[in-house]
């Protein structure tokens, strides 16, 4: 019987050995680094050091007019960076007090949707790649091609969009892009089998993540967790349901939980989500409004005196932007709450006992972005 | 946790198991023979839609066969990379200014389209060039006007 | 013309000896054989993994991209070997030479067809079996001797993956030698001239499948290397030709692990129409296609369920399945 001594019951040198994961290894998406104490290959601790992607975002913001900050937000989390784009223009309007005109809202919360599709089906074919199937990445990477396709028809851009302008949007969308909005849900919904064919259902899949890594609801509450790895875990949190922001209130859909908290039920809920945002987006594209899709702004803009927070739900979870101005074009502090933060590091406390091959696995599951929390 | 593994959840395991595996299996086989969908893409080019950002471009207007830039500086203030260098000349007649230069350094340029937005005179558009890899940094540097005199 | 009647192969073959020159002749035609082989099977690998995935695959060097292995192994050849300075010289250097061992003997005992087999061994079967197991050998020499804690735990892992395989291998093998009463490779194949083992062994077959992808250490088996976990296991720290030679081995051992379900359970040299080589080669390529295709379609066990897998249910059945067969054989 293995029992799991801690580490400060036997001698380090005795029969714990230490291994460094990362910073450039093939499973830590970006350059995380895991220190981890193993006993064989059980580990008993676990260490993540961050800052190998550093690229000083927050100060960055302090240099320079609220617009030319465009760029960076789509650089933070790449793999949502309409989002993230999207997100930083609310938070500016919100301090502003500008009101977007209702057929941008729409367009916005479409074109999020889509990313938040894109980088759901990156995260999930990412773990799945993690557990060593190759072939599934690949077909959940065609999907996400046609999306990036259909962005790029109207942000010009295929990752770091910049699309969201204050007040608006930069682009209208045209009825290709409708169109090809549609088609692509069509498509995705039909896909939806060959994914539970291919992983869902899968002997080795369901052996390699039910009961591994196991997050409890008090302890994902504690640390912080959000986004699809807090719903795995049973908290029906969702921040466009719970605090509704752009226009979505004016949309029905359903928060997906599941009780579990192990990385099969994270999985399922991502897979949910997908769903609830491909309903999303088809009810947008029904009820688009007529009308402009950008309010009329100042070319550089310059609010108010005074702080905001604004949280918005990307594709990893709850993100807060807090913007204090001190009444001049360029802002005095820029905040971010990035969800991938506090999502990595539950993993401290839920890693120990689990294999080194779990810890890919559990890491796939939380779905982080590195540059994120390095921003 | 799952305490009740019996002989009975090991022999459906076995069966069920085995029909997701051979179900998977089904899934790889039909791709097999499926035309691929990735793009030769030296032998074969992406079409760029109208909305590609490549880098800038100065746009060639009818009225006067050349560009509206007045150089006024707008773009090289809003970058946020500080990629653009705009030089400006008064006419003949002394009473307007016109861009006589203008310097992307497409190496900084992180293609967030704000130079396009601000241009009060609308002569800015992204080209939709997109094999933009150079063997030296300076390849990068290129002058807009030039591009346009070489595209009359 | 008979080709003994050359002078110079007559000479030769004066001097051999007809026993020891069939024996050198197939040495060379093995020796030839085994790397391009490797190179021809990764080349199917790749093209296999491409259309699986909706993509060509290699297309630019040779008709279909044909000749890209053997450019890449020009390439491989050409690269510095870097022997990491913490490293045990001897046992590093020892580890990819002695990995190419089994897959050059084994092919000496496999019958492609009833005249081309370099040896005929009354214990053929035990040969290969004795021989395949060196790799693992190799494998922890390899890990072990890169001072790497990923190659550590990749060779680590390989140990007692192939300790746990190899045991439903055999048994699996002994339902069948008991059906043909015969160590012999040859014997074996003759026996089945009728109909195939695999339709009175189809457990027997689809264990033996099983294991030796487990053995050959290949997806969904493939811990010992199992890339998003352990970088690339116990050749991480290889470079240039040495890791080629890893390559070879692991595509020949794949090659005489589908050679040896076709001897045992596919009818070896036996097809419709007519007998001989032409089928035991089909036969065998098509196993490993199908090797190549459950690759590219599950995901990796973790370790202890690996364990398990072979522990609770492969060797059960297996064991079960021997006793059937002995006692219907001892029935009839």
């Amino acid at each position: 019987m293995l029992t799991i001594k801690t580490i400060d019951d036997i001698n380090i040198n005795e029969r714990l050995y230490q291994l460094n994961l990362g910073p450039q290894h093939p499973s830590t998406h970006g350059v995380l680094h895991f220190l981890l104490t193993l006993d064989g290959e059980v580990v008993v601790k676990a260490e993540m050091l961050i800052g190998y992607t550093h690229r000083g975002h927050e100060k960055m913001a302090e240099n320079r007019i609220y617009e030319q900050f465009y760029p960076n937000t789509a650089r933070m989390d790449y793999l949502s960076g309409m989002i993230f784009n999207t997100g930083y223009c609310e938070t500016v309007e919100k301090l502003c007090g500008i009101e977007v005109p209702k057929r941008a809202q729409y367009v916005r919360v479409i074109t999020s949707e889509l990313n938040r599709v894109a980088s759901h089906l990156l995260g999930i074919m990412d773990f799945v790649m993690g557990i060593g199937a190759y072939t599934p990445f690949l077909y959940g990477w065609d999907d996400r091609e046609q999306i990036l396709d259909l962005l790029e028809t109207i942000s010009g851009s295929r990752l770091t969009y910049n699309y969201s302008r204050f007040g608006g949007v930069r682009v209208d969308v045209d009825q290709a892009f409708c169109d090809g909005a549609r088609r692509f849900v069509d498509r995705l919904r039909g896909r939806f089998k060959l994914y539970k064919d291919l992983i869902t259902d899968n002997i080795i899949f369901i052996k390699r993540t039910i009961g591994v890594g196991v997050i409890s609801k008090d302890v994902a509450l504690d640390y912080g967790v959000t986004g699809p790895t807090l719903r795995g875990s049973g908290v029906k949190y969702d921040v466009r349901k719970n605090e509704p922001y752009s226009s979505y209130q004016d949309f029905k859909f359903e928060i997906p939980t599941k009780e579990e908290g192990d990385c099969m039920a994270r999985y399922l809920v991502r897979m949910a989500e997908m769903e609830q945002s491909l309903n999303i987006i088809e009810q947008a594209l029904d009820n688009l409004p007529e009308g402009p899709v950008r309010a009329d702004v100042p070319r550089f803009i310059t609010p108010p005196a005074g702080d905001c927070y604004h949280s918005f739900e990307s594709a990893r979870g709850a993100v807060g932007y807090y913007i204090v101005s001190d009444g001049t074009r360029i802002p005095y502090r820029i905040k971010v709450r990035a969800p991938s933060f506090s999502n990595l590091f539950v993993m401290n406390k839920i890693l120990p006992g689990h294999f080194v091959a779990d810890l890919v696995a559990i890491f796939g599951s939380i779905d982080v972005t590195v540059p994120e929390i390095d921003r | 946790m799952n305490t009740s593994y019996g002989f009975k959840e090991y022999v459906k395991d076995i069966f069920t198991g085995s029909k997701s595996l051979v179900i998977g299996m089904g899934v790889t086989l039909k791709r097999l023979f499926q035309p691929i969908v990735t793009v030769q893409y030296p032998r074969q080019k992406p079409i760029m839609t109208p909305h590609f950002r490549g880098h800038i471009e100065a746009i060639l207007f009818d009225d006067n066969k050349s560009h509206h830039c007045v150089a006024c500086g707008l773009c090289a203030r809003t970058c946020p990379s500080h990629v653009i260098k705009v030089q400006g000349e008064k006419t003949k007649a002394g009473d307007k200014k016109y861009g006589k230069k203008y310097f992307i350094d497409f190496t900084k340029c992180s293609l967030c389209g704000l130079c396009v937005d601000v241009c009060p005179e609308k002569t800015l558009k992204f080209s939709n060039e997109y094999e933009l890899a150079f063997f030296s940094r300076w390849d990068g540097v290129m002058d807009l006007m030039q591009r346009l005199e070489e595209r009359k | 013309m008979n080709m003994t009647q050359l002078p110079i192969i007559k000479d030769v073959y004066g001097f051999l000896g007809p026993d020891l020159m069939a024996c050198v002749t197939g040495l060379l035609l093995i020796l030839m054989f085994v790397p391009l082989n490797s190179a021809f099977l990764v080349w199917v690998e790749r093209k296999v993994a491409g259309h699986i995935q909706l993509r060509p695959g290699p297309m630019e060097v040779g008709p279909h991209g044909i000749l890209q292995s053997l450019i890449d192994a020009v390439k491989l050849m050409c690269k510095e070997m870097i022997t990491p300075d913490l490293a045990d010289k001897y046992l590093f250097w020892i580890a990819p030479c002695t990995v190419v061992i089994p897959a050059i003997v084994c092919f000496v005992v496999i019958p492609f067809s009833p005249i081309m087999q370099v040896r005929e061994l009354n214990v053929g079967i035990l040969l290969i079996f004795a021989f395949s197991s060196i790799s693992g050998l190799s494998i922890l020499m390899g890990g072990w001797a890169s001072n790497n804690k990923y190659s550590l735990i990749g060779a680590v892992r390989a140990v007692a993956q192939s300790i746990a395989y190899e045991i439903p291998l055999l048994l699996s093998t002994m339902s069948v030698i008991i059906m043909s009463n015969s160590l012999k490779m040859s014997e074996i194949v003759a026996a089945q001239s009728p109909v195939w083992n695999f339709v009175w062994q189809p457990v027997a077959a689809i264990i033996f499948i099983i294991c030796t992808t487990a053995e050959t250490n290949r997806a969904p088996f493939d811990l010992v290397e199992a890339e998003s976990e352990l970088v690339s296991g116990f050749h991480t720290e290889y470079t240039g030709m040495r890791d080629a030679l890893f390559f070879m081995a692991e595509y020949t051992a794949m090659f005489i692990g589908s050679s040896m379900a076709v001897v045992l359970f596919f009818g070896g040299w036996y097809g419709p129409f007519f007998s001989g080589i032409f089928w035991f080669v089909l036969k065998a390529y098509l196993l490993v296609f199908v090797t190549v295709w459950i690759r590219w379609t599950f995901p990796r066990l973790r370790f202890d369920q690996l364990m398990n897998f072979a522990w609770k249910v492969l060797i059960p059945i297996s064991l079960l399945n021997l006793l059937v067969t002995a006692i219907v054989i001892k029935v009839l």
